[in-house]
């Protein structure tokens, strides 16, 4: 099942190192040139169930310590979270290998 | 601007802004400063209005989770609530679906609302909506402004050969403008056209739609088929839509042709129908009525007294006392939901003491008292939806019984759906009958102190508050049951009253038919009276048959029933010149001793009453009493209003209830050999089962006329048993609801009682160790419920005295405040009540005292 699209992006801006929500979003945006903003509510209702189904983990506060902002909550992808986003990134991949083969393809190759 | 954010935050659950909420205002915080601020708030709003409500799905899927693995570990409880919510949405949702056909869904023809009838009244007579007279309407069509069309309908039989096996029809004459005026088109072919009123057009008829399907096999090709109707040619044009059988049950329309030079202004045979210009009201239209009656008094002095009652078509159809049986039904399965209800408020609440250690611990995890409360109404939401579901499929059941058994003609409408409005009022009622058993039990479980519970020590909260809660549901369990019970033995007596009523005839033993002999071969004063002379004296030499003769209406069957002012031709104990609209009828010689109508005075009609002799009529006891008193009317003379004709009476005969049950009606009669009617009654008595003559009298008739079909063959058991439709209905139905009530009130208050027995068990082990005796201690138990239940069963007494004149138009010679009736309910919910009672208490005095006191 395809994951929600801004599940895969945290996952991304995640891949790298651990973060807060904040610096998340802006990864994301940067990323994509500012084309996806999340926003609060996405942000964090995926966040929520992403930490539910055990994709990522929240660091406690003395893990968090010692980052550059003490007050925010951090989170870090877990080794299942980076198994689903490769999976998910294999699927996409595949997906416009397909596509690529196809006349809809032809016109922008 | 930030702080508007932090305000919208509280669209989201309380949970999840108790997680995120400030990271997210701070967030908002962060981008202000950074972006623009039009583009950010767009962003924002969107982002609110897209996963608020998904945060609040995921809540609410947990909730019904936990509501269902919660259900599935307790079968026998979920059962019970189930079946109960099952019961009584089924019920509501069945009664509902027919009042929704009958008073909420509009009449099937276009701006229902629009549509009148004119009707004529005579406050003198006593007549508040009488049929109108041709020339009336011709009056009306000439000055009324207020109405867009007026068109009339006659109500006709005919019999339809040509076509095999010849077939006896009801149907109607119409005004061609009566399909446009409803806004109804053909089914097939056309409709009439305008020239087609006038007297010498070509004569064409429309069939209903029932017909076409029934004997046409809705074959297109009818329509320029050439039939004989009352033994007359005549081309089938078109095919009528099924609605237009709403104004009266018919197969067959020709059009009302209308010629004034033959019409009598006091003749009332025609329903008149119109319809109002937009925008004017029925009032209006009324006003103009009422000025347009006075200037036709004035020109025409036959018309004093008479004016015009409007109506909408809703009354024409709907009768007061069917809305009024429906809205007590709808009332009554209302009651039976509130009583489930309070019955499954108070299942949950001996519940919720085992619940209680569960909701501490997710207190103390956390969870707030609100959403405690929201878990709790979830699950009680579930509970009555999986009820709701299976009621609502009973119901689709129920209906489809309900248009099975139905007695035709009981309902103004063809059939009863389940359609979308009764599936939402039935999807809505479900989920507030889950918020109303769940709240309470909901709050006071959520209520739980969190210490006390944890404690270990403190015992479940169960006796104070609780217990009072319980006591009380039960109470208004009684109450409710109370009062629905009342109203069904009401109702009861009545229909036993209607049934032991003096019909004034023997009804047993009697087969009854109609015959239309084609008019055109039969003439009404020539040939039609010979014709049945001879038949009856054929049906009279068959075997079993100990008398026949015919009426024009037999006590309750579908004959003619019409009113005609008469006034004394001579001396009377009325006022000179009075009328008084009195029921007629013809009937033939040996018509009163045929049906057992005791003949109290004078003579019966002979044969020997032919063209030419002197104008006779019998009187009924309660006509000759209205008109001349205590003086001898053999002799004397009545005429009708409409003109001077006298008839001599030669006979005064018993009285004899011929519509309504309810109702006795003054009656006259004429004889048979000067007229007949164009339908007439055969009424036959047997020896025998009446329906074994059958096959002998049909070859009687056909040895005179093999053309002539027998229509509505019925044993008057059969007549009679249809006129009681309605009462016994209704009398049934809230019989079967109130037996339900009562069956979940008992099982309410032994509910109470036994969960009191249960928490009490130490205290009475402890009475018992004591001394006290199983007999005191049984005493101790039962009176606690009795108490519940006398409040219960006054209070129910109480509101059935007040509610009771909402049924007083549906019952017949009991008063709505007979005090049997509530003495005799009192004490049969005492019965029930004390039984619910008994079986707990004979378990508490059967308490061994050691055990009890064990027990913790």
């Amino acid at each position: 099942m395809a994951l929600p699209a801004a599940v895969l992006h945290i996952l991304i801006a995640l891949a790298d190192g651990d973060s807060h929500g904040y610096a998340i979003m802006q990864e994301v945006a940067a990323r994509t040139d500012g084309a996806l903003r999340l926003g609060p509510g996405t942000l964090y209702g995926s966040l929520k169930r992403m930490l539910h189904d055990g994709l990522i983990e929240e660091l406690d506060e003395r893990q968090g310590a010692g980052r550059d902002d003490a007050r925010r909550r951090y989170y870090r992808i877990t080794p299942r979270g980076r198994k689903t986003a490769r999976a998910e990134i294999a699927r996409l991949a595949k997906l416009v290998r397909q596509a690529r083969a196809t006349t809809l393809a032809v016109k922008h190759s | 601007m930030h702080r508007l954010y932090r305000a919208l935050l509280r669209l989201y659950p309380a949970e999840f802004r108790d997680e995120y909420g400030r990271e997210m205002a701070q967030m908002v915080r962060d981008r202000i400063a950074r972006e623009p601020r039009a583009r950010l708030w767009i962003d924002l709003l969107r982002d609110l209005l897209r996963t608020a409500p998904k945060e609040h799905a995921h809540v609410l899927l947990n909730d019904v989770r936990y509501a269902v693995r919660l259900i599935r570990r307790a079968p026998m409880f979920t059962a019970a609530v189930v079946g109960t919510v099952a019961l009584a949405i089924a019920a509501n949702t069945a009664i509902f679906s027919v009042v929704n056909a009958v008073l909420l869904r509009p009449l099937p023809f276009a701006e229902p609302g629009r549509l009148i009838q004119v009707a004529e009244k005579n406050d003198a007579l006593g007549l508040p909506n009488f049929g109108a007279s041709v020339l009336n309407l011709l009056s009306w069509r000439e000055r009324a402004r207020s109405v867009d069309a007026l068109s009339a309908i006659g109500f006709s039989s005919f019999t339809l050969s040509g076509l095999g096996e010849p077939e006896q029809l009801s149907g109607n004459r119409v005004s061609p403008s009566l399909m446009p005026l409803l806004g109804l088109a053909p089914v097939a072919g056309r409709a009439f056209t305008p020239d087609e009123e006038r007297p010498g057009a070509p004569p064409v008829a429309m069939i209903g739609e029932g017909l076409w399907a029934r004997r046409f096999g809705r074959d297109p090709a009818v329509v320029g088929r050439a039939v004989t109707l009352n033994g007359l040619p005549v081309t089938i044009v078109g095919v009528a839509p099924r609605a237009l059988n709403l104004i009266s049950g018919g197969d067959v329309y020709v059009p009302l042709t209308i010629d004034p030079s033959t019409e009598i202004r006091l003749n009332h045979v025609i329903f008149v129908a119109g319809r109002l210009k937009p925008r004017v009201t029925i009032q209006q239209a009324q006003a103009e009525f009422d000025t347009i009656a006075q200037a036709v008094a004035a020109a025409y002095p036959e018309m004093r007294d008479w004016g015009v009652h409007l109506l909408t078509f809703f009354d024409t159809f709907v009768s007061a006392q069917l809305k009024t049986g429906l809205l007590v039904l709808l009332g009554a399965v209302a009651f039976v939901l509130l009583i489930a209800c309070a019955n499954i408020a108070n299942l949950l609440l001996s519940r919720s003491a085992s619940r209680q250690k569960e909701i501490a611990v997710r207190v103390a995890m956390g969870a707030t008292q609100s959403r405690v409360l929201r878990q709790l109404l979830v699950e009680s939401v579930a509970l009555s939806a999986i009820g709701g579901a299976i009621g609502i499929v009973a119901a689709v059941w129920a209906v489809r019984a309900i248009n099975a058994s139905l007695p035709p003609n009981l309902l103004p409408v063809p059939a009863v759906r389940v359609d979308a409005v009764v599936l939402s009022f039935a999807a809505g009622l479900t989920l507030l009958a889950g918020l109303i058993f769940g709240i309470a039990p909901a709050c006071y479980t959520a209520k739980t102190d969190v210490h006390d519970m944890l404690k270990h020590t403190a015992r479940p909260a169960g006796g104070g508050s609780g217990a009072r809660v319980r006591s009380a549901l039960a109470a208004a369990e009684l109450a409710l049951a109370t009062l629905l019970l009342v109203g069904a033995g009401l109702l009861l007596e009545s229909f036993l009253n209607l049934q032991r009523v003096r019909l004034g005839f023997e009804p047993r033993g009697l087969l009854t038919f109609q015959l239309a002999p084609p008019t055109s071969r039969y003439p009404l004063t020539d040939k039609a009276p010979g014709f049945y002379r001879a038949l009856l004296e054929s049906l009279r030499a068959a075997p079993g048959v100990r008398g026949a003769a015919v009426s024009s209406g037999i006590p309750f069957g579908q004959g003619n029933y019409t009113t005609s002012p008469l006034q004394a031709s001579g001396p009377s104990a009325l006022p000179a010149d009075a009328a008084v609209p009195i029921d007629w009828r013809i009937v033939s010689p040996g018509y009163f001793k045929t049906m057992s109508i005791p003949l109290l005075r004078g003579r019966d009609f002979s044969d020997a009453e032919g063209a030419g002799a002197p104008a006779v009529a019998i009187v009924s006891q309660a006509t000759a009493r209205k008109f001349f008193g205590d003086m001898d009317p053999i002799g004397r003379s009545l005429h009708r209003a409409a003109d001077a004709r006298p008839f001599a009476i030669v006979g005064v005969v018993g009285d004899v209830r011929s519509t309504t049950l309810n109702q006795e009606s003054p009656a006259i009669y004429y004889p048979l050999s000067t007229r007949a009617w164009p339908l007439m009654d055969v009424v036959v008595r047997a020896d025998v089962p009446p329906e074994t003559l059958l096959p002998a009298l049909r070859q009687k008739v056909h040895e005179i006329d093999g053309e002539l079909p027998l229509a509505t063959v019925r044993t008057m058991d059969e007549w009679l048993s249809a006129s009681a439709a309605q009462p016994r209905l209704s009398a049934t139905l809230l019989g079967a609801f109130a037996a339900v009530a009562v069956l979940i009130a008992a099982i309410g208050i032994y509910g109470v009682i036994a969960y009191s027995v249960n928490q009490r068990t130490r205290e009475i082990g402890l009475r018992m160790a004591l001394g006290a005796r199983p007999g005191g201690v049984m005493r101790l138990i039962v009176k606690e419920g009795m108490i519940v239940a006398a409040a219960g069963i006054g209070a129910g007494l109480a509101a059935a005295s007040l509610l009771g004149r909402a049924i007083a138009s549906l019952v017949y010679a009991v008063p709505v405040d007979d005090p049997p009736t509530f003495a005799g309910v009192g004490l049969l919910l005492a019965l029930v009540a004390f039984a619910a009672c008994a079986i707990p208490a004979r378990r508490a005095a059967r308490l061994d005292p050691m055990d009890a006191l064990r027990c913790d």
